[in-house]
């Protein structure tokens, strides 16, 4: 059934996605919103387990409270909601979707926002797919909405601003974090004074860091720079974990190691923008390693050059990571010019209103790269595996196995053909920029030369029986 | 199996592969899918000096892209609405060809000493109407008479031989011969084998023209000079292996090839436990359907994928993946909970009248062409006999004079 009531069709419920929607729906758009997961608000305003009383909102922090009012602002109605609705391909400018029970849902609006945001970097060293090896996401998911704490002692290993941030939550939240480690170096003073001459206007930011750095500190966590995970190790689960002091390139530095006893090995790395949906439409990429690797190339209204016949809009962390208050203000600023773009406001009308927006963005953005310049992804992040570690997890291909294909190609769908790494239920999502990684290395070349495998529908496995169609009848063949 | 799949992978090492093109050679393969490797392999086998130049990677088009099944049932594909008698008889022709290649298929693994995931454990073939099931006995007949080994199961017998397909079925034929390999695998390795041998390959190497040196004719000095993206290199043979793309580089000589371009769809599942021995496909409709040794499915049959300017890949299309996965949930119910993982389509080359066209051209003598529609299944098989015809004493080379390349196809 194809749905073609809407202007505007808006995929991802974040921060980014919402505020596209409302801003569009209040100057009379029609709006679709839709989200996989099963409540709105992305992955900042993550809800509590079901069945779970609030005690105070304020133990949940002001991440909640927005994300509330966010969510609030759906409620419209010009306003469609669905949850539940992956988004399986956009083909031209029809968006498909696909709800467990309700089957497959087709849209073809007039314009569409791309809001489909980040999931944690995947970090391979030895040992990284013992159980007991968490990212912060999974672990602040288990601890937020189901107050359950992974292990008895959680050793933390990460990088950038949510690495503290990620760990002094968990610590409030009572999770046993003895140790927090950071693979950029001590912020040296140049790089402080960027940092302060971007405050103003992130205030809240620049509090909240300190706020963190006073939990960890109250707590007696140690906090360590320069210092990067490099093994994990136990019998059927983590029990110890190695760490190193890094150089310039995070290149673990030999007899800087040191052995650790944990059950639980969080990983804060930073970010990966989930953009099969932009490659699907053959949109143009950046290279960034510190926001994500391949950044979507875009205007600051978040339109996006690509090869569907209706204006499409990138915005928010799926686009490269920028963090939740950066995300909403794309989100307002895509909402206008959409708005502007299909006759309900005047161009004059839409460029004061996106001036709060824009200088905003610009805030955010400004504090963002002081930020990024202090917690600089380096390339040693990519070479902490040996020749026995696993790579590919979904299908186990070690790095052996991948070193000799990639010895003759510098194509990741090659490598992809012949090794099967890459081939799994993850499509690649976790293995790829690592492999990319591997091919740059023996070739000499940057990691940013190295391109996607080549981009195929469905963006998310789906059960054949939701969307098999018995009333598609192909051509009778052919030799006349 | 001595080597696993992946240690071959190191085919050409990626010095020799960067290195300059040789200035010369006796054959210039042109093409590095599977007619051109396993060419190669076979050329190199009985010492002929060549060189395989592909613009890509090996096996990167239509010969690592398609469904790995070996076609040896006579298929939907190859059906006519009416079937004459001299339709039957040229079904039953490409039935013995078929067999033939079942032969080459049956030892491949140990000439080239490596597991291609080569299955033969059977083909399935059903019907769902009576109009097909009338079809499944006609092909039947055919293909007894070309040799190949078919029964015919319907009712209690079809659902106690296969429990797992669809009990309201009009009847299968099952053809114990048949089966599939991993597509992804032989050309490559076929490549690696060759490289052991000799022959040399260049990747990332784009042929633009094909020039006629004057004066040729003289089997000492080279008849033509190719022209590629990273140089010129001379030669006495030229085999064009280009698949989809063999017309273009042939009318630069004046030589028309009648070929039919499709972009054709493919879907793979995730893995389920092992059950599923013999291919599936259907009579009528589109459909093949296997179980891989890496346990997912994969399901084609030849539904359409949207074409796109080169280099991009032809892109896959909502129709087609739901209309192939609903033939595929007509024939085998149970697959309704697996998970679609993705799709892909390659580009698939035709000839009209559905002959392989094969040889050395009379109009351009040392101009070969090795192209085959059903090339998986054949593809190794004929580059064998070309390569015998090249290899063999002047004069005395035979090939089967339907596949001459100068033939004119309406
Ligand atoms: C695990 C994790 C934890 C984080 N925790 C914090 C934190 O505590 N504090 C903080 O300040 N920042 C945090 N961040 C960063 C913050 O969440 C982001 O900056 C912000 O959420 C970005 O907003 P967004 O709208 O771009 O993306 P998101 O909030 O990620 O929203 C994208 C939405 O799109 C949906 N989606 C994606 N693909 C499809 C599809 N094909 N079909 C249907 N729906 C789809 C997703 O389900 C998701 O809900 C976290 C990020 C992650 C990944
Ligand atoms: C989706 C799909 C499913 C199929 N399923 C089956 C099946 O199940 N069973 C079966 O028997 N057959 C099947 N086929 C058909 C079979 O795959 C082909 O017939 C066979 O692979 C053709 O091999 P080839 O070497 O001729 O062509 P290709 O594999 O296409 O190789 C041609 C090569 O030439 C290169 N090239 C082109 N132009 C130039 C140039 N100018 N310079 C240098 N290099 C150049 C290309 O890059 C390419 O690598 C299928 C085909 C497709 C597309």
């Amino acid at each position: 059934m194809i749905d073609s009531q809407f202007d505007l069709v808006v995929i991802g419920g974040g921060p980014a996605g919402i505020a596209a929607t409302s801003t569009a729906a209040s100057f009379g758009l029609k709006v679709a919103i839709i989200d996989e997961r099963a409540t709105f608000g992305g992955q900042i305003f993550k809800r509590l387990g079901e069945g779970f009383a609030i005690q105070s909102p304020d133990d949940l922090g002001k991440d909640y409270a927005r994300g509330a009012r966010l969510i609030d602002e759906l409620d419209q109605p010009r306003i469609s909601k669905f949850t539940a609705t992956t988004v399986l391909t956009i083909e031209a400018n029809q968006i498909i979707t696909s709800h467990p029970v309700e089957g497959v849902r087709s849209f073809n609006p007039k314009a569409l926002v791309i809001a489909p945001g980040a999931y944690d970097r995947p970090v391979v060293f030895p040992g990284w797919t013992l159980p007991g090896v968490m990212t912060a996401g999974a672990v602040q998911t288990l601890v937020k909405t189901q107050q359950i704490s992974p292990g008895k002692r959680i050793f933390f290993a990460g990088s950038g601003p949510l690495a503290l941030a990620f760990s002094a939550q968990l610590i409030k939240y009572g999770a046993p974090v003895f140790k927090v480690i950071e693979s950029a170096p001590f912020p040296s003073p140049a790089k402080l004074l960027g940092l302060l001459s971007s405050v103003n206007g992130n205030w809240d930011l620049a509090g909240d860091a300190l706020r963190y750095r006073s939990t960890l500190l109250s707590k007696r966590v140690p906090f360590h720079y320069g210092r990067i995970i490099i093994k994990a190790e136990g019998s059927g689960r983590v029990e110890e974990v190695t760490h190193a002091r890094v150089d310039r390139d995070w290149n673990p530095i030999p007899g800087t190691e040191v052995v650790e006893s944990a059950d639980t090995l969080c990983l804060g790395y930073g970010f990966f923008p989930s953009h099969e949906l932009f490659r699907l439409l053959d949109c143009n990429f950046d290279y960034d390693e510190t926001r994500g690797g391949f950044t979507v190339a875009k205007d600051h209204w978040g339109l996006t050059e690509s090869s569907s016949p209706i204006p499409i809009y990138a915005v928010g962390d799926g686009t490269g990571v920028t963090g939740s208050y950066s995300a909403e203000a794309q989100g307002r600023l895509a909402g206008l010019h959409i708005a502007n773009h299909l006759g309900s406001l005047s161009t004059t009308e839409r460029d004061t209103q996106s001036k709060g927006f824009l200088k905003e963005l610009n805030q955010r953005n400004k504090f963002q790269r002081a930020i990024n310049k202090m917690f600089e992804v380096k390339q040693g992040i990519y070479q902490l595996a040996d020749a026995n570690t696993v790579i590919c997890r979904c299908e186990s291909v070690k790095a052996k196995e991948i070193d000799p294909v990639i010895d003759s190609t510098c194509d990741l769908s090659v490598v992809k053909s012949y090794s099967r790494a890459g081939m799994g239920l993850c499509q690649a999502r976790n293995c790829q920029r690592q492999i990319a990684a591997m091919i740059a290395k023996r070739h000499d070349r940057s990691i940013s030369e190295i391109n996607f495998q080549t981009p195929r529908m469905p963006v998310k496995p789906v059960e054949i029986g939701k969307i098999a169609d018995p009333s598609i009848r192909e051509e009778k063949y052919f030799i006349q | 199996m001595s080597e696993r799949a992946p240690f071959l992978v190191g085919y050409l090492d990626n010095e020799t592969n960067q290195s300059d093109l040789p200035p010369s050679s006796d054959v210039v393969i042109i093409g590095g899918g599977l007619l051109g490797t396993s060419l190669a392999y076979y050329l190199s086998k009985s010492g002929v000096e060549t060189v395989l130049i592909e613009r890509d990677d090996i096996n990167r088009e239509a010969s690592g892209t398609n469904a790995g099944s070996f076609h040896f049932q006579i298929a939907l594909h190859q059906l006519t609405p009416n079937m004459s008698e001299s339709e039957k008889r040229r079904l039953a022709d490409e039935v013995r060809l078929q067999v033939d290649a079942a032969s080459l298929w049956d030892e491949i693994e140990q000439e080239l000493d490596a597991d291609l995931g080569v299955h033969f454990d059977g083909g399935i073939m059903v019907a769902e109407s009576d109009d097909e099931m009338r079809v499944l006995k006609e092909k039947d007949v055919i293909e007894k008479e070309a040799g190949l080994e078919s029964h015919i199961l319907t009712g209690d017998e079809m659902r106690a031989f296969a429990p797992y397909l669809a009990p309201d079925l009009a009847g299968i034929s099952f053809c114990p011969r048949e089966g599939h390999a991993n597509s992804l695998l032989v050309g490559p390795t076929y490549a690696y084998r060759a490289w052991q041998n000799g022959a040399l390959f260049r990747t990332g190497c784009d042929v633009t023209r094909i020039e006629r040196v004057s004066g040729g004719g003289d089997l000492k000095g080279k008849r033509f000079r190719v022209i590629t993206s990273r140089g010129v290199i001379e030669c006495n043979r030229v085999v064009n292996a280009t698949g989809a793309w063999a017309a273009e580089l042939s009318a630069q000589l004046g030589l028309h090839i009648p070929l039919g371009l499709s972009g054709l769809h493919v879907n793979v599942t995730e893995p389920r436990e092992y059950f599923l021995k013999s291919m599936i496909q259907h009579i009528g409709r589109r459909l093949t359907l296997k179980q891989t040794h890496n346990n997912t499915f994969i399901i084609g049959g030849g539904w359409p994928s949207r074409e796109e300017k080169f280099p991009k890949r032809y892109s896959n299309t909502w129709s087609s993946t739901t209309g192939n996965l609903a033939v595929a949930l007509r024939v085998l119910p149970m697959l309704a909970d697996v998970k679609l993982l993705r799709t892909w389509s390659g580009v698939w080359a035709y000839t009209k009248d559905f002959k392989p066209i094969l040889g050395e051209s009379e109009k351009v003598p040392g101009y070969h062409i090795a192209m085959v529609p059903t090339g998986f299944t054949l593809g190794p098989m004929v580059a064998q006999m070309l390569s015998q015809y090249m290899t063999a004493a002047p004069g005395k080379g035979k090939l089967p004079t339907e596949f001459n390349i100068d033939r004119e196809v309406a």
